[in-house]
């Protein structure tokens, strides 16, 4: 008897905001922060995949915030699996409904199954078993990393995520050293998307821009296997700013260049939102001040460092192969026998 | 009073945004009284971690007499009754509901009978006292003057709130902390600055006292405390009852952590679903019309609401203090449409005819949240549509 892949399910793209599905399965009453990004991925991961979802959740921000004290929000099944174990949980999951679908155990279904991680446990701990469950093709699952750039959840501390010269308690500001962290954020998704060719959907997001996340976690849950979106969340907390400029904040990420959104499709890269007008040439890249001076995990820094940041935010748009996803390109001499027609996507300096 | 032999202090603040300066208020204490001989301990209470943004939190301070006696009183790793409870937020006054517990407590709760509860506010006693809930035995209320100061995390914006509470505190328990003694710590904290001097001699100057007696007080707060399951009512591996479609948490409200509150105008919405989509509490609701109405049960009072909406005075945050209940406004609306109006304009200090702009007349107890510039109707930046008015 051959095994069939599960049939995913049949979720179409959203057209605009009123289009959004109106039913919440992550309902209000979660001991999140005030204007937390993270909470709101949850409320459109789910509103996207809609009620036949098994969700999975890692340890972190929304595991903690959002099943505190015997109570909580979700309507959808929800369990929890240990901090690093996202992947596994959710092949584990994907490959106990197969089964159980084969033996007659359960009526044959689509049943969408999605696990969560936050970037400590997804871009640190997590990683290999993300990276492993990425490979097993047979299997329907999602893993959505929330990323807000720290272990938050235990009062801020430094994450691979963390970007270059934040303030954390791990690496705080002092007279002596300024800036105690000085490693450039982890390229998760476009690590991801070029280690995994089989995997048929991995996506970088922000819920600033909800209609675009909700469809790439619809297209992901619908072109099925293991897929991977990556969204970016503001954290009032950890980035010290007043919480009504989470939004602003999501959308300054985007058009500083600092978060280019993307998706790998069946390995086709289509660059989307306002990355996409700024590859075109049609929005000019904000300057990366423009982002870091309302955070104050960043009050310290001088204008070396703003410009350090700056360049670093440039080079990925003037050298790499695809802005935010190949960080290298290649010698012109192999340019011809590679057959890389790399015109210079994005001449211009910022804004 | 001359026999105590140890003090303890705790600090209510909201969390992360008042943690610095909760953390300051609670070290210049145990810095002061130890220029008198006493000795102390500041700590932070396990059961508030990790903190949340809104989300009440306390510290605490504990002086005493002599180490021994310290040891005594820390036996237990949280006073459960204390004789200072100072409230960093005058909206808190509401009700605590904190990670410690499940719930709503009065603020008063850990208050020994005729201790202090000092709040900072710029409102008068009496008005603070109306939104606080029915005393069960006598205290004093002291308001420090000032506003709510959310000081932030990384960066301390300072304003002195830390001074002023202590030299509120040297008023009310001068055999422990001198004024002379608080204003020597706080120059040390200040790093030599004078003015930190001046700030304490403030507070132990215009904090003004109110005797409340038993029955005094408001009571009409939500009660929300909850019968606890127990681990014989659990079900094997600590399942829990999932929501039902269309249900909200009943066991959590978000009101609780909340100091600002959004007030919609309708007759000015476009419906353009912005508010209801990027809410991360899930409080918007649509109505017959298309038009999104808050429930206040569930909000936080973030501000997202405000901060995304196209159309300028729509959304507006006002102070959580002006209103006693969390009662649904959009009926109001629907059957008194110009009762509701002048409701909104009351509230909001905006004018509710997008015909006229901002009437300009500042609400009476407007209260600053993060930064000054978010004065609900002292300036154009207090609901912000533009990044203009930010908090650089």
């Amino acid at each position: 008897m051959t095994t069939e892949i599960m049939p995913a399910q049949d979720l179409p793209q959203i057209k605009g905001v009123k289009d959004v599905p109106y039913d919440e399965l992550f309902v209000s009453g979660h001991r999140t922060c005030q204007g937390c990004e993270s909470a709101l991925v949850m409320r459109h991961m789910v509103k996207a995949s809609g009620p036949r979802t098994i969700v999975l959740g890692s340890t972190g921000c929304m595991y903690v915030a959002n099943t505190t004290y015997y109570t909580t929000p979700w309507v959808v099944p929800w369990m929890h699996t240990q901090l690093g174990a996202s992947g596994s949980a959710a092949l584990g999951t994907a490959a106990g409904l197969k089964v159980l679908m084969r033996k007659g155990k359960l009526k044959n279904e689509k049943i969408n199954v999605i696990a969560f991680c936050g970037d400590g446990g997804g871009a640190d701990m997590g990683i290999g078993a993300i990276s492993a469950t990425l490979t097993h093709k047979d299997y329907n699952c999602l893993v959505l990393l929330y990323d807000n750039e720290s272990y938050a959840n235990t009062d801020i501390q430094l994450s691979s995520q963390t970007p270059y010269g934040a303030v954390t308690t791990f690496s705080p500001s002092g007279d002596k050293k300024r800036l105690m962290h000085t490693r450039w954020k982890k390229n998760v998704p476009g690590m991801l998307a070029a280690g995994h060719p089989e995997s048929r959907y991995i996506a970088a997001g922000c819920a600033a821009y909800a209609v675009d996340l909700m469809n790439k976690i619809r297209k992901a849950l619908e072109l099925g296997g293991p897929t991977f979106v990556h969204t970016l969340d503001p954290c009032p907390k950890g980035w010290d700013y007043h919480p009504q400029y989470s939004q602003e904040l999501g959308h300054l990420a985007v058009e500083t260049g600092i978060w280019p959104l993307y998706e790998v499709v069946d390995g086709v890269c289509n660059l989307t939102g306002p990355t996409r007008q700024i590859a075109e040439g049609r929005k000019k890249r904000k300057p990366v001040y423009e982002y870091l001076k309302r955070q104050g995990r960043f009050a310290h820094f001088i204008d070396e460092d703003v410009e350090h940041f700056q360049a670093q935010v440039d080079k990925m748009w003037t050298d790499w192969l695809i802005p935010g996803v190949i960080p290298f390109t290649v010698p012109a001499k192999d340019v011809a026998i590679l057959k890389i027609d790399k015109k210079p996507m994005h001449e211009q300096k910022t804004a | 009073m001359a026999e105590e032999r140890s003090v303890s202090i705790e600090v209510v603040y909201r969390g992360i945004f008042q943690k610095t300066l909760a953390q300051r208020i609670c070290r210049s204490v145990v810095l002061a009284a130890r220029k008198r001989g006493h000795t102390g301990t500041a700590f932070a209470r396990y059961g508030d971690s990790p903190e949340r943004n809104g989300v009440p939190a306390k510290q605490f301070a504990v002086v005493a007499a002599d180490e021994l006696e310290l040891e005594a009183s820390m036996a237990k790793y949280e006073p459960s009754v204390v004789d200072v409870s100072i409230a960093v937020d005058d909206t808190l006054v509401k009700g605590v509901e904190s990670w410690a517990w499940y719930g709503r407590q009065p603020i008063w709760k850990p208050v020994r009978a005729n201790g202090w509860l000092l709040v900072t506010s710029d409102k008068k006693p009496d008005e603070v006292l109306a939104q606080t809930d029915k005393a069960e035995r006598p205290y004093t209320l002291g308001i420090v003057p000032g506003g709510a100061s959310f000081a932030g995390l990384w960066v301390y914006k300072d304003d002195h709130t830390d001074f002023r509470v202590l030299g509120a505190l040297a008023k009310i328990l001068p055999q422990w902390i001198a004024l002379d003694d608080a204003k020597a710590a706080s120059l040390e904290l200040a790093k030599g600055d004078q003015s930190a001097v001046a700030s304490v001699q403030y507070g132990y100057d215009a904090t003004t006292m109110r005797r409340v007696k038993d029955g005094e007080g408001t009571s009409g707060h939500e009660v929300l405390q909850f019968k606890k399951p127990g681990w014989t009512k659990m079900r094997p591996g600590v399942i829990v009852e999932a929501r039902k479609p269309g249900e909200r948490n009943p066991y959590y409200k978000k009101y609780g952590a909340r100091t600002m509150r959004p007030v919609v105008n309708f007759d000015t919405c476009i419906k353009c679903t912005m508010c209801w989509l990027d809410c991360p509490d899930e409080c918007f609701e649509v109505t017959p019309e298309g038009h999104y109405e808050v429930v206040y049960e569930a909000c936080i009072g973030c501000g997202i609401c405000a901060q995304v909406c196209p159309v300028k005075d729509c959304i507006v945050m006002v102070d959580e203090l002006k209103f006693t209940d969390n009662k649904d406004k959009w009926q109001l609306w629907k059957t008194d449409h110009s009762k509701y109006n002048s409701w909104f304009e009351d509230m909001s200090g905006v004018s509710a005819d997008p015909k006229k702009g901002a009437s300009g007349s500042v609400p009476p107890n407007a209260n600053p949240a993060a930064n000054a510039a978010t004065n609900p109707g002292a300036d154009p930046a207090a609901n912000p549509t533009t990044s203009a008015g930010g908090d650089e």
